[in-house]
């Protein structure tokens, strides 16, 4: 009896180291080339290929180069054109997506099924199929040029955002239509219904719609290379970064790179961070009820 | 549950609304009925207004970008133009790199666009800048052209790419004279198609060789046998702009002298199966490394590697890293059964372009004349060490004697060739890269060398038919 109790122990045992050893290699595999861009990004040696594996020594200078090194390439400003697009295209997308999702969820009218099926297709294409013309057509209204650059970007970034609502879909079908009822009855409108009962209810679905929508931009580099073309003052960071790699720049910029691909993720953490906490809220308490 | 039953619901034809609705008090449907149908009435309104101002916005766009677009010239203009007593408003685009846009380097591009202006008191000309790396103008500018750069820089391998999307002038009358008269003949021919000029050409594109003089003598840079039995040498093989200067040096051609497209590229036979043998040696060598991620840079800022193949846009980075052991050169020989055989990299030229779809065409070409002019090259060269094309410029002592200029010229004067920019030139690359991978990672051996090379040049040769 009591042996097998050690055995079974044992076996637990090694189970668990097995698995602890298994999921610390994975984590290692997928947390290093994050752990080697910091590295790289602090890195004094310049150049883009060094000899050894880990920099020799460290500075803080790749990063005061990329935001007062501006002749060139200028960061600070790709920087703060990002993030004006993405706080736009954030705000924009997710009142979309969540107006849309909550139609599909809760209205009921003709198109409906149809709809649905055709945003499904719609979204099996590739969204730089349809590049060119998008050109074209912000060409047409006047906002391929100067300042409107950006709010071509908005536009572009936001404006078929409205598609993807499946997943906001999904969760809204999950609040019992009894709340939206009860609504109803004390004399809600459609509207009153969806700020006030589904909207504080869906937390994590906002949570998670707001950071895809504002993520967007900032990895987004086909479309803003097609509009930005030769207006240098509006690009994004995604087109600055991909500038430091060209043949004239890598050797000088390599480590500034890597230093602006650190800087990027910054928003976004700052983000995430700030709105972490609802994902944690989410139905608990407003059910009971 | 209750979306399996909703669900059921919607199946019969009867929407999971309706029931509830059913279940309302009559009075509460009926408002609710009615308000939808309003909101529906509103919408289509909605809708219908929403899409006649689309439309007008739209038609309104179209038709002020036409009058603002195509003014064609009308007598009165013409007539303006004559009597030179008015200054003549001019707006024209400019797209140049950004370096040359810096004010640390020199301001280069607004400065001279500055002075074109002041020299030409009969316009009076406002500048807008735009930003676009030379080797870039070809998909920039071609994306679409009539709303790019009136006057913009761009390298001679894009210009198959601009002529077909009808976005470079040819260029003629004196401008065209001046370009023949003041650039050799081979930087002519790199901006010219079918005999007619299509850029004011400014500076030379190609690479050469930068190594270490304490590492290598003057004697052993004229053989690259020579330099790997001494020393570590690096070269960018898996780059198909270097890889062809190995099957060059041995008599191989492409599309002749580079401008017949029908006669293809030629690296087969018996000369460029001697090409990759020597090749697999070479690579064979521990003193030799393909340059690939910057290697080559970082070896010669350690000491490890005494010479590595690039172009001027490393100056400045080379002369750092070697300090008085800076040297540059043309291309060494290679050693082909016991012949020496001349390496030859691929060589172009920058250019200025105009737009055919300028609205002063006579200011642009004046422009881009100005812009390729020797002042507006020696302004460039001090600025920016961007060496100048101009053969009278570039007999100055101050230019000659610059081992940058030396390097660089004597490159593409003795050990290069221009590089193809016939449409049929792109399936070179990528057959290039993959024959250049397979000898580096020893797919290419000496057994099946010549199978290879033959599928190489079969590739390369390949229309896509």
């Amino acid at each position: 009896m009591k042996k097998q109790t050690t055995s079974y122990k044992a076996k637990k045992r090694t189970v668990n180291i097995f698995v602890h050893v298994l999921l610390a290699v994975l984590a290692v595999i997928w947390i290093f080339p994050i752990a080697w861009v910091v590295m790289i990004s602090f890195r004094a040696e310049k150049g883009s290929y060094t000899s050894s594996f880990l920099p020799k020594s460290f500075t803080f200078d790749n990063y005061k180069k990329l935001f007062t090194d501006t002749t060139i390439l200028n960061f600070p400003k790709m920087f703060m054109n990002t993030l004006i697009i993405a706080i736009f295209v954030c705000i924009i997308s997710t009142i979309f997506v969540l107006a849309v999702s909550y139609c599909m969820s809760r209205l009921r009218f003709k198109m409906r099924k149809k709809y649905m099926n055709i945003a499904m297709i719609l979204g099996l294409f590739p969204g730089f199929m349809s590049m060119i013309a998008v050109y074209y057509i912000l060409k047409a209204i006047g906002l391929s040029e100067g300042s409107m650059v950006r709010v071509a970007l908005i536009m572009v970034y936001s404006a078929g955002s409205g598609l993807g609502f499946y997943i906001a879909k999904g969760f809204f079908d999950t609040i019992p239509k009894a709340l939206d009822e009860a609504a109803f009855l004390d004399g809600a409108t459609k509207f009153q219904v969806f700020t006030k009962v589904t909207i504080p209810l869906s937390k994590p679905i906002i949570v998670y719609t707001v950071l895809t929508s504002f993520l967007g931009p900032w990895l987004d580099f086909i479309f803003a290379k097609v509009i930005c073309r030769a207006n240098a003052d509006y690009y994004t960071v995604a087109i600055g970064l991909w500038r430091m790699l060209e043949k004239e720049y890598i050797d000088n910029w390599y480590t500034c790179f890597a230093a602006g691909a650190v800087c990027i993720s910054i928003p976004i953490a700052i983000l995430f961070i700030y709105m972490q906490r609802y994902y944690v809220e989410g139905l608990t308490g407003a059910v009971k009820g | 549950m209750e979306n399996k039953c909703a669900k059921r619901r919607e199946a019969q034809g009867r929407p999971a609304w309706a029931e509830c609705m059913d279940r309302m008090p009559k009075e509460i449907v009926c408002r609710k009925s009615g308000g939808m149908e309003d909101i529906m009435r509103k919408s289509k309104k909605a809708l219908a207004v929403l899409m006649a101002a689309t439309m007008t916005v739209g038609l309104g766009a179209c038709g002020s970008k036409e009058n603002g677009e195509n003014p064609t010239p009308t007598p009165a203009n013409a007539g303006n133009q004559g009597d030179n007593t008015e200054k003549k408003d001019v707006t024209l685009t400019v797209w140049g790199p950004s370096e040359d846009q810096n004010a640390e380097q020199g301001n280069w591009l607004p400065t001279m666009c500055e002075k074109f202006n002041e020299e030409h008191p009969e316009w009076n000309i406002t500048f807008k800048y735009g930003v676009c790396p030379e080797g870039d103008a070809g998909a920039l500018v071609s994306q679409d052209p009539t709303a790019s750069a009136d006057v913009y820089m761009f390298a001679n391998d894009q210009i198959m790419t601009l002529i077909n999307a009808n976005a470079i002038t040819k260029i003629g009358g004196d401008t065209a004279e001046y370009v023949k008269s003041s650039n050799s003949e081979a930087i002519v021919n790199s901006v010219s198609v079918d005999g007619n000029i299509y850029g004011v050409p400014f500076t030379t594109n190609t690479w050469f060789m930068y190594y270490n003089k304490s590492i290598f003598s003057e004697e052993d840079i004229k053989n690259l046998d020579t330099m790997v039995s001494k020393g570590k040498v690096a070269f960018p093989l898996s780059n198909s702009w270097y890889f062809a200067s190995f099957y060059v040096a041995n008599g191989c051609t492409l599309f002749e002298d580079g401008f017949n497209e029908a006669a293809g590229i030629d690296f087969g036979g018996d000369k460029g199966v001697a090409v990759t043998n020597y090749l697999i040696d070479l690579v064979a060598n521990p003193n030799f490394i393909n340059d690939a991620d910057g290697a080559g840079m970082a070896g010669l800022r350690d000491g490890s590697i005494g010479a590595i193949f690039s172009g001027s846009w490393d100056y400045n980075s080379v002369k750092e890293a070697l300090g008085d052991n800076f040297g540059a050169v043309e291309l060494p020989s290679i050693t082909i059964n016991g012949e020496a055989k001349q390496m030859k990299s691929f060589a172009g030229s920058k250019a200025i372009a105009v737009n055919p779809n300028c609205k002063d065409p006579q200011v642009a070409v004046a422009l881009a004349r100005y812009l390729g002019s020797p002042e507006a090259q020696q302004t460039h060269y001090t600025s920016r060490s961007v060496v100048p094309c101009n053969t009278e410029l570039l007999k100055q002592d101050s230019v000659k004697n610059d081992a940058l200029v030396i390097a660089q010229n004597n490159t593409f004067d003795n050990t290069s060739i221009i590089q193809p920019f016939v449409s049929a030139m792109g399936v070179y690359w990528d057959a290039a890269v993959n024959m250049a991978n397979g000898i580096i990672n020893g797919d290419v051996t000496h057994d099946n060398a010549a199978e290879m090379t033959d599928s190489m040049n079969a590739a390369m040769n390949n229309n896509g038919l």
